[in-house]
């Protein structure tokens, strides 16, 4: 499974059951990423997507399959981190509100790669990717 | 759409909203206003909507709290998706009250910010601290940011709180909002009222509340009371006067040695109470008893949740 999430510099996610932001360049770039693969996510973020670019279910994260990709915005992380293979993170580079944080801790995985690039919305988005 | 179907549409939606999304927005809230002795300040108060500075718990290390079930005190009436911006006239201290506005694309600036500086909020004192983020104990806080509605130089929408409290308690808040519009082109609802205590020139607090509109809070739903306090400064709120604190904040300025965590991945530093520690992995997370200048000079930079 490749994980997907959107992190501020505090490593939150979303406040008071709502996400912290939003772009249209990350939302593209998402659809990209999983092009030809399987992109899972929750009915709540299935809402930013075309209709046919993603598989909506509230339990995607125990459907998810190896090689599918998951877009997790209300959900931490943590209880799926055993079957994670790599995390995709865009990183925000500005300060939310937060309640939730990213539950899988990152230090002990692998950076292979990361890329700035400007959003709609957001001077410099960061996008990550680490690997165990 | 004419704008008649439009605004039932949008009733019946935010009616269907109250009962079933954000929470639930009440239509009446009354509290008890607590002590006797000193007249309760009344933190924002409507027809019959009053809370007050008594129903605040103490701080306690986060620079905002949820309130109220984070649930804004808007009313249906309220819902419009016309822009607007609103500014309480200064009291007879001069000081701010509440200042409110539906935020929409059409309000936020197109310039960039000039400068604020002629303006001199109640409780105003140029005070610097090596402990404060940008050393400057105060700024001049817009209730309603630059970036939503591009009011700037306003002495109805600034008032004299902490760095802590601008960058720390409201400006999380500002960008979330201002993501949000710029990202759907809807409006939201937005209101930050100062809380000040008695006769005090320097806020309390204040009350921050978001809803937005067009989808009925789904996007942008809070109600939060942010803290206008500075670790390691002890201030008096009657008058604006500080002085540093006598506890271990303090003590760590100068070279004194204390005890830091340290995060080797993120080279951040942190106090050993600070929240942030938890989330260190034991890989990335050294224990150190050394001097803070010691750490900065090996490239490390402090928490900005814990201001070591």
């Amino acid at each position: 499974m490749k994980l997907i999430v959107c992190l501020d510099d505090k490593n939150g996610m979303a406040f008071n059951h709502r996400r912290q932001s939003r772009d249209r360049v990350v939302l593209e770039r998402i659809q990209k990423l999983a092009e030809g693969a399987c992109l899972r996510m929750s009915p709540y973020s299935a809402k930013l997507f075309p209709e046919s670019s993603a598989l909506a279910s509230p339990d995607f994260l125990q459907q998810a399959k190896d090689g599918d990709f998951c877009f997790i915005e209300l959900e931490d992380g943590s209880a799926c981190e055993e079957r994670v293979q790599r995390v995709i993170v865009f990183r925000w580079n500005r300060v939310y509100p937060a309640d939730l944080h990213f539950g899988i801790d990152l230090g002990a995985w692998h950076r292979i790669s990361a890329e700035e690039f400007p959003g709609s919305s957001h001077e410099k988005i960061t996008m990550e990717v680490y690997q165990k | 759409m004419n704008k008649k179907w439009a605004a039932f549409l949008l009733a019946l939606l935010l009616s269907f909203a109250l009962l079933t999304g954000c929470e639930s927005i009440p239509l009446s809230v009354s509290v008890d206003m607590g002590q006797a002795s000193t007249p309760a300040p009344t933190l924002y108060s409507q027809d019959d909507a009053q809370i007050t500075l008594a129903d605040i718990p103490e701080y306690d290390g986060e620079a905002y709290i949820a309130i109220h079930g984070n649930t804004p005190y808007f009313t249906p009436e309220e819902m419009t998706t016309t822009s607007f911006e609103t500014y309480s006239s200064l009291d007879a201290l001069g000081r701010c009250g509440l200042a409110y506005a539906n935020v929409g694309q059409d309000l936020m600036p197109t310039e960039e910010r000039g400068s604020i500086g002629q303006v001199k909020p109640t409780g105003w004192h140029t005070v610097k601290y090596d402990c404060v983020d940008g050393k400057y104990l105060y700024n001049r806080c817009h209730l309603i940011g630059f970036q939503l509605t591009g009011e700037n130089a306003n002495e109805e929408n600034l008032i004299t709180g902490t760095r802590y409290l601008n960058i720390e308690g409201m400006l999380p808040f500002e960008n979330m909002v201002a993501d949000y519009v710029k990202e759907t082109d809807n409006h939201v609802l937005y209101r930050v009222t100062p809380l000040f205590a008695g006769d005090n020139l320097l806020a309390s607090g204040v009350l921050l509340e978001g809803y937005s509109v067009e989808d009925a809070g789904e996007g942008v739903c809070f109600c939060v009371y942010a803290y206008n306090v500075q670790p390691g400064v002890e201030i008096d709120y009657a008058t604006g006067d500080s002085a540093l604190a006598e506890d271990s904040q303090a003590d760590m300025q100068a070279g004194e040695a204390a005890d830091y965590v340290l995060n080797t991945n993120t080279m951040k530093f942190h106090l050993p109470t600070c929240s942030s520690v938890e989330d260190i992995s034991d890989a990335a997370r050294e224990n150190y008893h050394v001097a803070r200048d010691a750490l900065i000079s090996q490239g490390y930079d402090p928490c900005k949740r814990c201001n070591p």
